[in-house]
């Protein structure tokens, strides 16, 4: 049965408030309400209608620790998904350039790393779970009583406001990961790393810092059996232009110049 | 009648998501401590898991915490947005469930509700009172409509149906599902619109 009414897009505000339209009449839907102030009324008023909805069913409470854990998760919320990297970072300078072989892998990673601004909406999400896990993780480490210096130090480099984050990815391939937490205002980060190969004895990862075109290195790391670490208080250069961060596999003790080709790299956002 | 809103002394909930929006996560803490109940209550009606509304709490306070800065007062109460961003947070996790037969996790799913702590919980009384009156209003508004109205507006909400598929489960006709879910919204609507979380202006 279908009366005039029904054909009214007017009509559609109480199922669209209620979200029992399909995508598509959703969508559709928006159109209309983009054009009519007394729709969004309508709708501001059946959407608290709905949500009242939520009050119907039995009350259920919360356990005591979960403020805690939506807390943790907001705190790692903190950290911002890496932005969209600066236009001048893919176009490496020639001039500047260290050495063509080497680094010619970086300026296809960072061409690369471009793709990641337009995933971050979905990574966000994404991170979200990541940084509470390293919210809990860090908070373990707190509740064992073990190294508790170094626990305030991570929790600074990751809670202080200002802190951004920065993704280092392979090319190709999302797995193995680095998170840098940068926490500009004191030039130092903190390191996460996962689902990296542990290296073999006698080599190690090493990170480097791209400033003003030119790799400066920075710390030497390797990873757990599970393809873990975090590093704590990392010094980032303060002068210059830092433009990204990479990792190279390099003998252990690291290397004064990459000796190897990039294997993750991630741009820096401008300062 | 339900308490209209806050007490004068604590902050607004909208003035709690500029903050947050501002940076401050001791807002999303007050909000927590003001609306977890009822995020938590859709979540677990939901999902019908404890640990998975847990789940849900966290990630709606999380979306919430970064959408702060795109809250529209125009769009409707905090309440509003914090319940309905659970129910779809709710919903997603159990849509991905049944896609890929989650293994809950025993341990957690198992745990009963701890009891409420007396002086653990910084809720305050005033707003469960409020929450409790609210949910009787409500409950009493479902049943002043007729069952099949009844039955369609809590099968878009708490299962998450389209109009379609609700025509679809209920073998009747799109056109008059329709129209129950229009009609049975706007009594609903005139019956609750003076315990609305927040007063048009």
């Amino acid at each position: 049965m279908s009366t005039p009414d029904e054909t009214s897009p007017r009509d559609l505000a109480a199922a669209y408030a209620l979200g029992a339209l399909s995508p598509e009449e959703a969508r559709a839907f928006e159109s209309y309400l983009a054009t009519s102030p007394e729709a969004r009324q309508e709708v501001a008023e059946l959407r608290e209608t709905a949500a009242l909805v939520a009050l119907s069913a039995p009350e259920a409470q919360p356990g005591p620790g979960l403020r805690a854990r939506v807390l943790d998760a907001v705190a790692a919320g903190k950290v911002r998904p890496l932005p969209a990297p600066p236009a001048s970072v893919p176009s490496w300078p020639a001039a500047r350039r260290p050495s063509p072989l080497v680094w010619g892998a970086l300026a296809a990673s960072l061409l690369a790393a471009v793709g990641l601004g337009v995933r971050s909406a979905r990574l966000a999400g994404e991170l979200a779970q990541r940084d509470s896990t390293i919210a809990q993780q860090t908070r373990t480490l707190a509740d064992q009583g073990q190294q508790l210096a170094a626990r305030d130090s991570t929790l600074a480099s990751v809670l202080s406001p200002g802190v951004e984050l920065v993704q280092l990815t392979a090319s190709g391939d999302p797995d193995p990961r680095i998170q840098l937490f940068w926490d500009r205002q004191h030039n130092t980060a903190l390191l996460h790393a996962s689902k990296l190969k542990p290296v073999p004895q006698g080599r190690t990862y090493q990170l480097w810092f791209i400033k003003d075109g030119k790799p400066v290195p920075s710390v030497t790391f390797n990873v757990a059996p599970g393809g873990d670490a975090v590093i704590s208080q990392v010094s980032v250069p303060a002068e210059g232009q830092v433009s990204a961060a990479a990792v190279t596999e390099e003998p252990a003790g690291g290397s004064p110049q990459p000796t190897t080709p990039v294997l993750l790299v991630g741009a820096l956002p401008k300062t | 009648m339900p308490n209209p809103g806050p007490v004068s002394s604590a902050p607004a909930d909208r003035d709690l998501v500029a903050q947050a929006a501002a940076g401050d996560e001791r807002a999303i803490g007050q909000l927590y401590d003001r609306y977890a109940t009822v995020l938590y209550t859709v979540a677990y009606r939901i999902s019908g898991q404890r640990a998975d509304a847990e789940e849900v709490v966290i990630e709606s306070f999380a979306q919430a915490w970064r959408d702060a800065a795109r809250f529209e007062p125009g769009r409707g109460s905090v309440a509003g947005w914090l319940t309905m961003i659970a129910r779809s947070r709710a919903l997603d996790l159990v849509r991905a469930r049944s896609r890929r037969e989650r293994i809950t996790q025993t341990a957690a799913a198992d745990r009963p509700d701890a009891p409420l702590a007396m002086g653990a919980w910084r809720g305050d009384p005033a707003d469960a009172l409020d929450r409790i009156e609210r949910g009787q209003q409500v409950r009493a508004a479902l049943e002043d409509l007729s069952p099949p109205q009844r039955q369609a507006i809590e099968l878009a909400f708490f299962e998450g149906l389209s109009q379609s598929e609700i025509a679809a489960r209920l073998n009747e006709p799109l056109g008059t599902v329709k129209t129950r879910v229009r009609l049975g919204m706007q009594k609903l609507r005139t019956a609750l619109r003076p315990f609305f979380f927040e007063q048009s202006p």
